[in-house]
């Protein structure tokens, strides 16, 4: 009786048949309790229960590989909010994000979406920085380095094709030349080498109204369509790939042996 | 005074002289080779990765942008909203330069003494992830979180006029992260600087843990043992990504002319650019015989000069000058590394052509679309 | 042979079986070819229409033929830039002959702008600069601007046609089409 009297709120709540239906172990208080918090949340048990020493210095991981995937996460949220109350037409499009900063309730949305995504670049390549200055590519890990890079193109991408969307002047005239360099690809673009060799008689197969920048933008020039199906790109086509990608990421983190570090 | 500093580094900062003293300077301050670390000792270049090298790094820069702040014509650059990133990249890069540096020195001289390197622990001997790590995993997305608020709330997100089809803002930049795309559209066909380096830079980045067969240097930071492999990437990384990106947020104006960052940005600025491709110089100007009308003949130099360089010369060096090399990581590695690493160091080759012999193309073949 | 035999559950190998019907290990394999080739064509032939679903059928562009007032409208080596904005293309007459050049750079798609001071097109994205005939001379662009069909009308004005577009590198600016002799 006087021992349960004792006991911490905290204790007791850990005792409570809601937290234990919840997290199995208690509250993470002794060794073992600790452990099995990480390894029974499927969150946390990215993270293996018990990790080298070195590991937890910012000085070695400077926590740059954790800030890129909490910003995705961010400009997710951000994102789907923002989606909310943008229409990718060019009719609206620019008078809406006039809207998100002048009418929408705490206008700083598009601020967030818009400089996160900027520390995200940065944040994605101080991660790439990190770990080739500590050789952290090298074998068991050269296969996961090749998807960072992937990861990191593809953060570039997506980045990229949210440039459109304002449909300001910078947005279309950054897309225009982006997009004209896929013109340019051999064979598949319109004025790349070798697409002239691509023709039946006098008829080109591969011209302005059939090309990859044709698919890319849905017509033949930076418009409507090529504003909805960036639209698409940025918010699902994209962050799927990504999302695949990092899930490949951090599995071979755990798979490859864990945080590199000095044998 | 401060006006001589301006017009100096006006001067300094034209991507003739600044690229050539960067790329001069970069061996002594990432030493390749023995004889380039003997120089880097002795004229205390060494200096740059200790406390005092950090804090006169961080006050140069630091200096600079605030003598630009006050000065008019940077100041429009400098304050520009989309512009605050590059600021940041500056600082960041710097800072993690810098660390990573400072700590592969003390690890390199722990190594030469027979230690382990500081990030060494037993193996037996760790931490547990709750708390220990998780903590700090909250603590710093807390952190970047208030920072990124207070970043939203201070500068908003810039908006220019609506979309105009028919109206080019001069200049017209691609997005930051871009830049060094777009300075390399600058010297080389959309084909090549917008496709084929891109797919090479993503190949070649993927395919770097599969050329460097150095065993060393995994886990920790070092620079000795690993000296040329780190001086080739940090020569792609620093100078011909970040250096490009700083050139074409501040120093590339209206025409995409080229202004120093305390030079006022003349839209009508005049400078002649008159382009000749190598075919005229051999065929009009050398042997003034006029072009032949046959393609191929006409840029038979070219094709020359590409399969030379391409092609022979990475056979010639595997039988002298990288013999061993060679016969260490073998024939497919060799290839490869060959490739991407010559189609790396054709961009300043192609840009010292252009600066020196106003050079544009080395093979011109508009009717195909062919251009290198 | 006989090993095979014992291992294999007896059901398969009863000699009832064992006639022309049954499907040999040959036949296995060539019916596998068979299967493998169909699935990898009828896969192809399913990625390729998505492909192909990439590509719309109809557009909704802004017309690709205008009206450029009357020839006599044209004073000598003059650009008039009043159809830029709408149609995207510079009406140049020069000393004997107008022509519609288009205004896209040849490098990568940016409009560049005219300064009749230094009677060139200059393109503010990577510094191109042309001739007012059209003609590069200076930065990356690897070829002249492209140049339209043009006629003159019924009604005496001269027409426009952008869906041909006449390029000098392969020598389509000696054709009649590409431009008004005046």
């Amino acid at each position: 009786m006087e021992n349960k009297n004792k006991k911490s709120f905290l204790e007791r709540m850990g005792e409570s048949q809601v937290w234990k239906s919840i997290i199995r172990s208690g509250v993470p208080r002794s060794r073992r309790q600790r452990m099995q918090a990480i390894l029974g949340s499927v969150f946390l048990h990215l993270h293996p229960a018990r990790i080298p020493k070195h590991a937890v210095k910012i000085g070695y991981t400077w926590c740059m590989g954790g800030l890129s995937f909490f910003l995705f996460i961010v400009l997710t949220i951000t994102g789907i909010l923002l989606m909310f109350y943008y229409r990718p037409t060019v009719e609206y499009a620019y008078t809406d994000i006039i809207d998100m900063t002048e009418q929408v309730p705490l206008g700083i949305m598009r601020e967030l979406h818009r400089w996160g995504a900027h520390a995200m670049v940065l944040t994605v390549w101080l991660h790439m920085l990190r770990v080739f200055m500590t050789g952290s590519y090298k074998p068991p890990r050269e296969f996961n380095w090749g998807v960072g890079v992937l990861l990191m193109t593809l953060t570039l991408f997506l980045s990229f094709t949210g440039y459109l969307l304002p449909w300001d002047q910078l947005a279309i005239w950054a897309i225009t030349v982006g997009t004209n360099m896929a013109r340019a690809h051999p064979f598949i673009g319109h004025e790349g080498p070798g697409a002239s060799l691509l023709a039946i008689g006098d008829i080109n197969l591969v011209h302005a109204g059939s090309d990859v920048r044709f698919a890319l933008l849905g017509g033949r020039f930076v418009g409507e369509a090529s504003l909805l199906r960036f639209y698409v790109l940025h918010c699902i086509g994209v962050p799927f790939i990504v999302m695949i990608l990092m899930a490949v990421h951090f599995w071979r983190i755990r798979k490859d042996g864990g945080i590199s570090g000095p044998l | 005074m401060l006006q001589t500093f301006k017009d100096i580094i006006d001067i300094l900062s034209a991507p003739t002289v600044s690229f050539t003293l960067l790329t001069i300077a970069f061996p002594f301050v990432f030493p390749p080779t023995d004889w380039f670390e003997k120089i880097h000792r002795k004229f205390g270049i060494c200096r740059l990765w200790t406390k005092p090298g950090f804090y006169g790094g961080m006050i140069a820069i630091t200096f600079f942008f605030v003598v630009g702040y006050f000065d008019p014509n940077f100041n429009i650059t400098l304050t520009k909203a989309d512009n605050f990133p590059i600021i940041l990249m500056i600082y960041s890069m710097f800072i993690a330069i810098w660390w990573s540096m400072y700590q592969a020195y003390q690890n390199d001289d722990r190594l030469e003494n027979g230690l382990k390197p500081m990030e060494y622990n037993d193996p037996d001997d760790k931490v547990l992830v709750w708390p220990d790590l998780v903590y700090i995993e909250f603590i710093a997305l807390i952190l970047f979180m208030v920072f990124l608020i207070v970043w939203s709330i201070l500068v908003a997100a810039p908006l220019e006029e609506p979309a105009n089809p028919a109206a080019t803002p001069n200049p017209s930049k691609a997005p930051w992260y871009f830049l060094g795309l777009q300075e390399m559209l600058v010297y080389f066909d959309p084909w090549i600087a917008g496709i084929i380096f891109p797919i090479f830079i993503i190949i070649g980045m993927m395919a770097i843990p599969y050329m460097d067969i150095n065993k060393k240097g995994d886990g920790y930071y070092s620079f000795k043992e690993r000296r040329i492999g780190m001086f080739i990437f940090m020569y792609g990384w620093v100078v011909l990504w970040l250096f490009l990106i700083v050139i074409g947020t501040f120093f590339r104006g209206p025409n995409w002319n080229f202004f120093g960052p305390f030079e006022y940005w003349d839209a009508h600025k005049v400078v002649p650019l008159n382009n000749v491709n190598l075919s005229e110089y051999i065929w009009v100007k050398m042997l003034g015989t006029g072009m032949p009308t046959n393609i191929l003949l006409r840029e038979i130099i070219g094709f020359i000069v590409l399969i030379g360089y391409m092609g022979i010369l990475p056979i010639i060096l595997a039988k002298s000058w990288l013999k061993n090399y060679f016969q260490e990581i073998g024939p497919v590695r060799y290839t490869f590394l060959m490739l991407f690493g010559l189609s790396m160091l054709s961009l300043p080759i192609k840009m010292y052509m252009r600066w020196l012999f106003n050079l544009k193309y080395i093979i011109a073949i508009p009717e195909w679309f062919f251009n290198i | 042979m006989t090993e095979d035999i014992k291992t294999t559950p007896p059901a398969s190998v009863s000699p009832a079986e064992k006639d022309d019907n049954a499907l040999g290990r040959r036949g296995f394999f060539r019916w596998m070819t068979v299967g493998w080739i169909a699935f990898s064509v009828a896969t192809g032939g399913f990625f390729t229409v998505i492909v192909r679903f990439l590509f719309p059928n109809v557009l909704f562009e802004p017309p690709q033929t205008f009206k450029a007032g009357f020839p006599n409208d044209y004073a000598s080596n003059f650009v008039d830039t009043r159809y830029k904005k709408k149609f995207n293309v510079w009406m140049v007459r020069d000393e004997e002959s107008i022509f519609a050049l288009s205004t896209v750079c040849t490098h990568l798609g940016c409009t560049p702008n005219w300064l009749g001071t230094e009677n060139k097109f200059k393109c503010p994205c990577h510094g191109s600069g042309f001739r007012m005939t059209g003609i590069n001379f200076e930065g990356p662009a690897p070829r002249p601007l492209e140049r339209y069909k043009i006629s003159v009308a019924t009604d005496g004005q001269i027409l426009v046609d952008k869906t041909k577009s006449f390029k000098w590198e392969k020598g389509e600016w000696e054709n009649a089409e590409s431009f008004l002799k005046v």
